[in-house]
């Protein structure tokens, strides 16, 4: 029975496949030449070199590297510890400590990490490696627990008072009788930890701040783009894996062989039997210190790349901007050039930066959409922009100046600009349907071949332009009738609400029709020909980033040098190029226009044009009325 | 012995700080009205009246379907590779189960866009159908999708949980129940899988509960489309900025995990009595 | 003998159950000293407040003439065998027996010596390598003394040790236990729910019961001469009448008088009165004090347990003769063979 027959095997097999297949696919196409994440087109080294220039990536290797050793060890001898105290507590100590431990593996991890950063902001803790470390520790903690704490109690009681009897401290007693005999137990539950701490996402994201940031937090704001740098890192991760796995294999062989010729000289001469020790543990301990002296070994190589990009006591400026969102090059060469450190951090959405701001995290610069700008105005963030010290305002182009959510310019310098439009497939589209607008998108002859954009205000703002209402209405009968619209679209032409993989299913040529930015259709349209870009003439949103300096912004000095380093035309080419967005300067919008991204009208988008409308921010209730008329959308 | 009772006090003055405080403070969200709840207390449960809402109701639904039937695919599948680990020899088994662990220790996110770009459109998958000349397949933003990767994701702490109860399992009741005259069927479900529940139970809670709370699967391989109890939660905190309504809708959640738990407790002592 | 241990009005309370109703008891140097009584006695939580594992209600442990109440047990002068021997799972039968005297940090040279002559003296010489749970109970049980030994204890406490065990290594291991005892000549202090066991190993007998002391004293004295109603019944088995002294050396029961050995006892006092079975001789009817019919007849093999249904009771008796089932007998005994009890109090 102990053999196994073909079909279990070949079961073994298969399983082992669907769980490894997705990560030999990365690892193949991280030494793909293109772009593609579908084509392999040649073998290259490329994304690695940009991984290993990436000193974000790096970082964020050693962040969660560390994070994941420290909180492992930190949190399985505190398991640990807890679950041997726990099986001689009085009974309502170990009821109260076993419920609450049950809490955060019960609550959505959002909700934890909602909660552990409400705490660490209302404690004034610096968010950063510590609140990062802190966390790790608070949700591995409970599954050590839980896995050591059953075999605790399988344990003979007896046992420790046995070692105390025979003149074991307490002390004593736990560390050469207990915990030797739950090793199997407490290695088990080390492992669950470290790999929730390694794998962990959503609570990291809401408790650090500061720059850092873990493997993680760098895929999900690199998801933005194809990016295969993204498939490197999988690999590297895999390396890294192995190479322990490796280590952990190996190095207790060898030394176990060294051992056995040890023992063997001793009882050859006289002296063999009983050592005070035992094979079993000593392998385990071996095990443990190969993984430790790997990590060690990793941390020093990471911490001399680290090194690099130099770290010490100058100036310092934290910017907190969209992901994908600027040309990495040339903040470090702002940082040479003005001998400072950018703290620079990115987020997913505007509502993901204002929650991160109302909790208490701080930050110099930010680059929020005109709406939030307002709102950030209106709630007291930003302090205004002393325009005297741009030396290049006079760059900016005076079709994006002005809007009405900061109409002179009080508090926001613009960075990006663009529209919304729909991009779709010149092969399947023809020119004359574009005629119909935004109904285009409820043409039937199209259904299932396209994709809205995610986002309620975005989605809603399609449907009441292609009913002829403002997109900022507040009028409830219009948000109902554009709902209908939107049901109507649903069940008609069966959509996909994508977020920003629209970019790569666009890339990739997957469906007809997409709403888009014009700045990521620009993209897109670089990487696929055969697309084209329109904004219906219903008009649309027309949209503006900007940089703002927030209130807690003590080296104003700094800060606008900043932003008029961005307002420089050299630097802002470099940017538009590598993002992809529309210049908010003039001569750069221009020259980009002509040669980066010829004939790819989506890089201009129009401007002066009546009906199109900026956002405007919008209070409690209609954001409210929209998020769970757009939920009923969603949740057919 | 009251020598290591001590040892449990500084894990207590932790969860009372790290785990009862931020829970509180939820559950003052969950029963105020906007602004923060600490400097001006409005309690008000209109917030939970708010669920009773068909699109609300409509997302519990289809997560709890949706993790139910994560949950047993996971089972299904999970068991038989659990039985055959655990009937291998003791440094094959380590190795196996190590093998399990391990491809959960490569990001979650970056598993998860290795599928979107197995799956999509033209993916790899329907390149290779391409090739041998079938019709493409739409698998993207599916319920296949979102299945596919949770199962991926879940699937091995199914496996680990199965496995530590059936390693333990002593091989001659086997041998016994069969030299009883019971049928390998007989003896599978009369024996096997009963030893085996507690592992079974265990794992069907921790993958229902991942399945049911995790947003960032069905977000990236269901689409926008695809809202369960997760999406709503994480878009109720960040998009809106309603944490009222979050923390109901998360209160809300936990309080039907821990009823499921409940029932599946009483599941299991009622196996044993019977 | 000097005293070595001594136990002073001990009690303990688990929540509102008392389980040692003030415990009063002298322990001396080299003594084997057996606490024997039925489980839930009280027994054990006296072996174990000597071990130091749990802590007395009220009353004092004097060791030496000290109050150890508040040394820990790792600072005892005292070394326990366990019920179950709690062996260290994780370590060899040589790691075992020498924890001990590693963790109080003794040369190697010496802790090897000292191990592999405790091993010996316990029978396993070159057991050392062996893992310890591949070893028989009776050698696990060897290795749970040489490991309390090898630390040269004071005292040597055992509960229970040979529960565990078959009747014929029983035996043996009783025998092997006394033998260690007078090798390394300190005192042990054992408990056991089982009479015979404690009747052929100890010096002094402790009967317990209830967390009360019910009689202590040498096996004889307990099996001879038990004090009251509980001690007979629990030691060895017996005959207990009901019945009137008489006067001194005068006792009556059954509506018979008999001559006894006892006095002291107020005029028409009713006792207790004990017989052994095999202090009863069947005689035919005429020639005995009692008459009956023989009712059962069991063979044990040394002699047969035979069932007499007197006129108002039935006697237990052992012979090596054998009666058939029916036959009319007698029953005679000895002023020697009565043993006369207060009634106990209740």
């Amino acid at each position: 029975m102990k053999k196994s027959g073909f079909f279990s095997k070949l079961y073994v097999i298969l399983c082992f496949a669907f769980f490894y297949f997705p990560i030999l696919i990365t690892v193949i196409f991280s030494f793909n030449s293109s772009k593609s994440l579908s084509r392999f087109t040649g073998f290259s080294l490329r994304w690695y070199e940009a991984l290993i220039k990436n000193t974000d990536i790096m970082n964020a290797v050693y962040v969660s590297i560390t994070i994941a050793v420290l909180a492992t060890v930190i949190s399985t001898f505190l398991g640990t510890i807890t679950a041997i105290g726990l099986s001689h507590s009085k009974k309502i100590i170990r009821e109260t400590i076993l419920t609450m431990n049950d809490i955060p593996i019960l609550n959505p991890d959002i909700v934890t990490a909602i909660g552990w950063m409400l705490l660490f902001s209302s404690l004034g803790f610096k968010k950063g490696y510590v609140t990062m470390l802190l966390a790790h520790i608070g949700f591995c903690t409970p599954f050590v627990l839980t896995t050591v704490y059953p075999k605790v109690r399988e344990l003979d009681p007896n046992l420790a008072e046995a070692a105390m009897d025979l003149g074991a401290t307490p002390y004593e007693a736990l560390r050469k009788v207990i915990l030797p005999i739950l090793k199997p137990g407490i290695f088990a539950g080390a492992l669950l930890a470290f790999t929730m701490s390694f794998d962990d996402f959503v609570i990291s994201y809401f408790v650090t701040g500061n720059g850092v940031k873990n493997i993680s937090i760098v895929a999900y704001n690199m998801s933005k783009r194809i990016n295969p740098t993204i498939n490197a890192l999988s690999a590297l991760v895999v390396a890294v894996i192995a190479v322990i796995l490796a280590c952990m294999k190996l190095v207790p062989r060898i030394s176990a062989r060294r051992e056995k010729k040890r023992r063997a000289a001793a009882l050859a001469s006289g002296k063999g039997g009983g050592d005070y020790t035992e094979e079993g543990s000593k392998h385990h301990l071996r095990r443990i210190a190969a993984a430790a002296a790997v990590c060690l070994f990793m941390w020093v190589f990471v911490l001399y790349l680290r090194g690099r990009s130099g770290t010490g006591e100058t100036a310092q400026l934290r910017v907190y901007n969209a992901g994908e969102y600027v040309d990495p090059d040339l903040i470090s060469e702002f940082e040479e050039e003005y001998g400072c450190k950018i703290i620079y951090e990115t987020f997913e959405s505007n509502e993901m930066m204002y929650t991160k701001l109302q909790a208490g995290d701080k930050y110099d610069i930010l680059v929020p959409s005109d709406y939030m700008v307002e709102r950030l105005v209106q709630e007291d963030y930003l302090q205004p922009i002393d325009w005297s010290l741009l030396s290049n305002a006079d760059n900016l182009d005076p079709s994006v100046m002005g809007l009405e959510t900061d109409p002179d310019n009080t508090y926001s310098v613009p960075y990006f600009w663009g529209n919304v439009g729909i991009l779709y497939d010149k092969n399947v589209v023809s020119s004359e349907d574009l005629s119909e607008g935004w109904n285009l998108l409820m043409d039937t002859r199209y259904a299932g071949n396209l994709y809205m954009y995610d986002s309620e205000r975005d989605s809603f703002m399609v449907a009441l332009k292609a009913l002829g209402y403002s997109m900022n209405t507040t009028d409830e009968n219009e948000i109902r009738a554009a709902y209908d619209w939107l049901i109507r679209q649903r069940d008609e032409m069966d959509p996909i609400y994508a977020g920003d993989d629209v970019i790569d299913n666009m890339i990739a040529g997957n469906k007809a029709l997409a709403v888009v930015y014009s700045g990521d259709a620009a993209y897109i349209m670089q990487e696929n020909e055969n697309l084209g870009y329109y904004a219906p003439e219903e008009g649309t949103n027309e949209w503006c980033d900007y940089m703002v300096i927030t209130k807690d912004c003590k080296n104003t000095d700094l800060a606008h040098e900043f932003i008029d380093y961005f307002l420089r035309e050299d630097v802002a080419l470099r940017n538009t190029q590598y993002v992809g967005y529309t210049s908010a300067i003039k001569s750069v919008r221009e020259q980009a226009a002509a040669e980066d991204f010829a004939g790819i009208d989506a890089y201009i988008p129009r401007t002066g044009y009546n009906n199109d409308e900026v956002f405007r921010y919008q209070d409690r209730t209609v954001r409210k009325l929209f998020a769970q008329l757009w939920t009923m959308v969603k949740s057919k | 012995m009251k020598h290591f009772r001590r040892l449990s006090t500084p894990y207590l003055i932790w969860c009372l700080l790290f785990i009862l405080v931020p829970f509180v403070l939820i559950f003052l969200y969950a029963f105020t009205t906007t602004g923060n709840p600490v400097r001006t207390l409005h309690f008000t449960l209109s917030n939970f009246a708010k669920i009773n809402d068909p699109a609300y109701i409509k997302v519990f639904v289809k997560s709890l379907g949706l993790g139910a039937l994560t949950t047993a695919i996971c089972l299904v599948l999970g068991y038989p590779l659990a039985y055959i680990i655990s009937r291998q020899e003791e440094a094959r088994q380590n190795a196996l189960i190590m093998a399990v662990t391990v491809p959960t220790w490569i990001n979650m996110l970056l598993r998860t866009y290795a599928w979107m770009n197995l799956l999509s459109d033209n993916g790899i998958i329907n390149g290779f159908l391409k090739f041998l000349g079938i019709d493409p397949v739409t698998m993207m933003y599916t319920s296949f999708s979102v299945i596919i990767g949770m199962i991926c994701n879940f699937m091995p702490f199914m496996v680990i949980s199965i496995h530590t109860s059936l390693e333990k399992m002593d091989y001659s009741l086997i041998e016994a129940a069969m030299d009883l005259g019971a049928t390998p069927a007989q003896t599978f479900t009369k024996v096997i899988l009963r030893l085996s529940m507690p592992g079974v139970l265990n794992g069907v809670v921790i993958v229902f509960l991942m399945a049911i709370s995790s947003f960032m699967i069905p977000k990236l391989l269901g689409g926008g489309q695809y809202m369960l109890i997760g999406n709503l939660i994480e878009q109720q905190f960040i998009s809106v900025g309603d944490w009222n309504f979050g923390s109901a809708v998360s209160l809300i959640l936990a309080v039907i995990i821990l009823l499921l738990m409940r029932l599946m407790k009483k599941m299991d002592v009622q196996r044993e009595d019977g | 003998m000097e005293n070595l241990i001594e136990l002073r009005n001990l009690t303990k309370n688990y929540n509102d159950q008392q389980v040692l109703r003030g415990i009063n008891l002298v322990i001396h140097q080299n003594e084997f000293l057996t606490l024997l009584g039925p489980s839930g006695c009280g027994k054990t939580t006296t072996l174990r407040i000597i071990g130091g594992f749990e802590e007395q209600s009220s009353g004092e442990v004097l060791f030496d003439g000290v109050d150890i109440s508040a040394v820990p047990p790792y600072k005892r002068e005292v070394n326990t065998v366990f019920q179950h021997y709690a062996l260290f799972p994780h370590l060899n039968v040589f790691d075992n027996v020498a924890f001990g005297l590693n963790v109080r940090k003794e040369d190697k040279t010496i802790v090897k010596s000292k191990v592999e002559r405790m091993l010996s003296l316990v029978g396993l010489a070159g057991f050392g390598p062996r893992d310890v749970s591949r070893l028989s109970g009776g050698q696990q049980q060897r290795v749970a003394i040489a490991r309390a030994l090898v630390n040269e204890p004071k005292v040597l406490l055992l509960d229970e040790p040979l529960g565990a065990l078959d009747a014929k290594l029983r035996k043996e291991m009783q025998m092997e236990l006394k033998k260690i005892q007078k090798e390394v000549g300190i005192t042990f202090i054992f408990v056991t729910h089982d009479q015979e066991e404690a009747l052929s190993m100890s010096d002094t007998v402790v009967v317990m019961n209830e967390g009360q002391i019910q009689q202590i004293g040498t096996p004889i004295d307990i099996y001879n001469e038990p004090e009251n109603r509980f001690v007979a019944n629990f030691i060895g088995e017996s005959n207990i009448v009901d019945g009137i002294m008489k006067k001194d050396y005068l006792v009556s029961f059954d509506g018979v008088d008999f001559e006894c050995v006892d006095k002291g006892f107020p005029e028409n006092e009713p006792v207790d009165v004990v017989i052994r079975p095999e202090d009863l001789d069947i005689v035919k009817p005429e020639d005995g004090k009692l008459q009956g019919e023989v009712k059962s007849v069991v063979f044990k093999g040394v002699h047969y347990e035979i069932t007499v249904a007197a006129e108002r009771r039935c006697y237990k008796v052992h012979t090596t003769d054998y009666s058939a089932p029916g036959t009319q007998v007698g029953l005679t005994l000895t002023p020697d063979d009565i043993h006369v009890m207060w009634k106990m109090e209740y």
